[in-house]
């Protein structure tokens, strides 16, 4: 774990608490069935995704997944846009042309969403190849999981971005999940790391879900991609905490239960990223800083 | 006299040397046989590029358009019109998704140059010739390179153009000469090209049945009967006015379509002629419903006598197939 933050310095651990926050919104609201689209919660996701927005510069572009509900909170800076944008509201950040699954938002860096996976490994290498060309600063990101890296384009990508010298980090989120399908009851195992040694892909696993630990460890695989024109793959493990898609729970008798009356935290382990902030915070500063968020107006 | 390939290669080679802030990419580009000659003595401007890529077509697309959501201009190069069938989840949704940004104006420009193996003797593979149909369901426009002017025109107009679109050759023209008539008319979309002008048939050629149509035109010629041929692409919407009009002077439509569909645009035609000019005589020649799926020279059949014979009868209400 990471040296423990600085009282002066809490912008991490209010983005943390705000996205948890907003998340909850969005999933106490799915449960009145206030949305006509379908929508992906990222309860688990919370810690990579505010340390890949942690980590962009100016000139990065973020190229993601169909669950991108915590990246576009993170990059909008707050809940109203992305929730208009999930009521096909023309005040969305898309004017409610994209919904959800396809949500981009290019004037905060986010490029692309797709919704069929590994449909945004390529697009994500030609946007890192027109930086090439063009002699444009930044990289690019691609977020994925442990489902869309079994298509073939996690292979391709990793094989063209390499031959061609591409500012390229793939992110995959591994949450052991697909659809509604753990990684051992469709496949067999893939080794991440395996596959990128094998096509000299630099690689780092991130575990634990500590943000303060994310954070610089991805600064630094950042730079070396950006200095040295390679691509680079990080696998963070984490776990979803929510259903595939729509409120949680999904139907009466679900056994995942999620309840903002319950607080923030969904689960005392160290899956839940805001357990592991509110260990590291403290009890105290964790519910205060929590109380400040939820008294904010945010619509 | 140069043939198709060499012909259009030139053409080719004159336009990306005036591109600049291009990415030319493509398997095999720049080495061995230069794709058959289709990307032979290609010279870049310094702000270009060139790549010789690996063998990962359904990347290829993808990257295309990533490119082209960054403002830039591509160009991917393909051997085979079946290769790019490993691309179809990004025509369809990948560009779809494009189409919605909220700032068209700043999407570049991607175009995928294509070889239609239409000859039949690459086996049970590789024998894809529907252009058309990739550009049905993705709502794009594709264009055929068929002569000397609608390839000047196409190669000048859409490589630099902001958007997507196919450019297809045909490998079945490739070894012949490249036909040069005379251009009557362009239509604004670039869907319809005009060669002749005439009033007793109204010829129009899909795909790559230009060759064949304006074959007819001359024997229909030799008959005393003078007809407009038309060369059609794939684009969507459509302006096929011109075509109409010149079917309700003519009363007779022949409407010639190699690809291999069911779901053939020309048929669309007939329909749309058909509520222009009721009365007129319309009579559509496709490949045989049967296909060989083997290894055969796969050639477009026409009757020519067969149908200068009913054309030169007197028009019929009642439309009908060949």
């Amino acid at each position: 774990m990471n040296a423990h933050p600085a009282e002066s310095d809490r912008r991490l651990e209010t983005e943390m608490i705000k996205l948890r926050y907003w998340q909850h919104i969005m999933n106490e609201d799915l449960k009145k069935k206030l949305f006509n689209i379908p929508i992906h919660v990222a309860f688990g996701n919370e810690a990579i995704a505010i340390a890949v927005c942690d980590m962009m510069e100016q000139e990065d572009q973020l190229v993601l997944t169909h669950r991108n509900m915590a990246y576009n909170l993170v990059r909008a800076g707050a809940l109203k846009p992305v929730y208009d944008e999930y009521k096909l509201s023309p005040d969305g950040i898309a004017a409610g042309k994209l919904g959800s699954m396809n949500l981009a938002n290019p004037a905060r860096g986010i490029a692309y969403a797709s919704s069929i996976l590994g449909n945004n490994f390529s697009l994500g290498c030609g946007l890192a190849l027109s930086k090439r060309v063009k002699r444009d600063a930044g990289i690019v990101i691609v977020t994925t999981g442990d489902g869309a890296i079994e298509e073939g384009g996690f292979y391709e990508a990793l094989v063209f971005a390499k031959s061609q010298h591409l500012k390229l980090m793939i992110v995959v989120e591994n949450n052991n999940h697909s659809m509604s399908s753990t990684i051992a009851q469709r496949r067999c195992d893939i080794s991440v790391r395996k596959l990128c040694e094998s096509v000299d892909v630099a690689y780092k696993l991130l575990s634990g879900n500590d943000v303060f630990e994310y954070a610089p460890a991805l600064r630094e695989l950042r730079r070396t991609t950006d200095a040295d024109s390679i691509p680079v793959c990080v696998e963070a493990e984490l776990s979803l905490m929510n259903q595939h898609a729509g409120p949680t729970p999904g139907w009466p008798t679900d056994p995942m239960n999620v309840d903002l009356r319950n607080g923030l935290v969904i689960r005392n382990a160290a899956e839940d990223p805001l357990h592991v902030l509110r260990e590291t915070l403290g009890e105290r500063v964790f519910e205060e800083m929590a109380a400040q968020v939820a008294s904010e107006k945010w619509n | 006299m140069a043939n198709y390939i060499s012909s259009i290669n030139e053409l080719i080679a004159k336009e990306i040397s005036q591109l600049p802030n291009a990415v030319f990419y493509g398997e095999n580009i720049n080495t061995g046989s230069h794709i058959s000659g289709l990307t032979r003595n290609f010279k870049i401007q310094e702000s270009s590029v060139l790549i010789n890529v690996g063998n990962c077509e359904y990347t290829h697309c993808g990257v295309g358009f990533g490119m082209m959501l960054n403002g830039a201009t591509a160009v991917l190069f393909v051997k085979q019109l079946d290769f790019v069938l490993l691309g179809i989840d990004h025509f369809v949704s990948t560009y779809q998704n494009i189409r919605c940004h909220r700032e068209p104006d700043s999407l570049g420009s991607f175009t995928i140059v294509v070889v239609a193996y239409d000859h039949g003797f690459q086996g049970p593979h590789s024998s894809f010739n529907a252009l058309g149909d990739i550009c049905s369901m993705a709502r794009v426009p594709g264009y055929t390179l068929t002569n000397s002017r609608d390839s000047e025109h196409i190669l000048h107009t859409q490589l630099r153009q902001p958007g997507f679109r196919f450019i297809a050759l045909s490998q079945r023209l490739s070894p012949k000469e490249l036909l040069q008539p005379e251009l009557v008319h362009v239509s604004r979309d670039s869907a319809v090209f005009q060669y002749t002008e005439g009033s007793e048939v109204t010829i129009a050629c899909f795909n790559f049945t230009l060759p064949e149509g304006m074959l007819l035109r001359q024997k229909l010629q030799d008959r005393g009967l003078s007809a407009s041929v038309f060369s059609v692409n794939s684009v969507f919407p459509h302006d096929w006015s011109r075509i109409k009009q010149s079917v309700a002077r003519t009363g007779r439509l022949v409407v010639l379509d190699d690809s291999k569909s069911i779901n053939l645009l020309g048929f669309s035609l007939l329909h749309e002629a058909a509520e222009a000019a009721p009365a007129s005589k319309r009579i559509i020649v496709t490949r045989e419903a049967d296909i060989d799926f083997g290894v055969s020279p796969d050639a477009f059949h026409v009757d020519y006598d067969a149908l200068v014979f009913r054309l030169v009868s007197q028009p019929s209400r009642v439309p009908s197939v060949v």
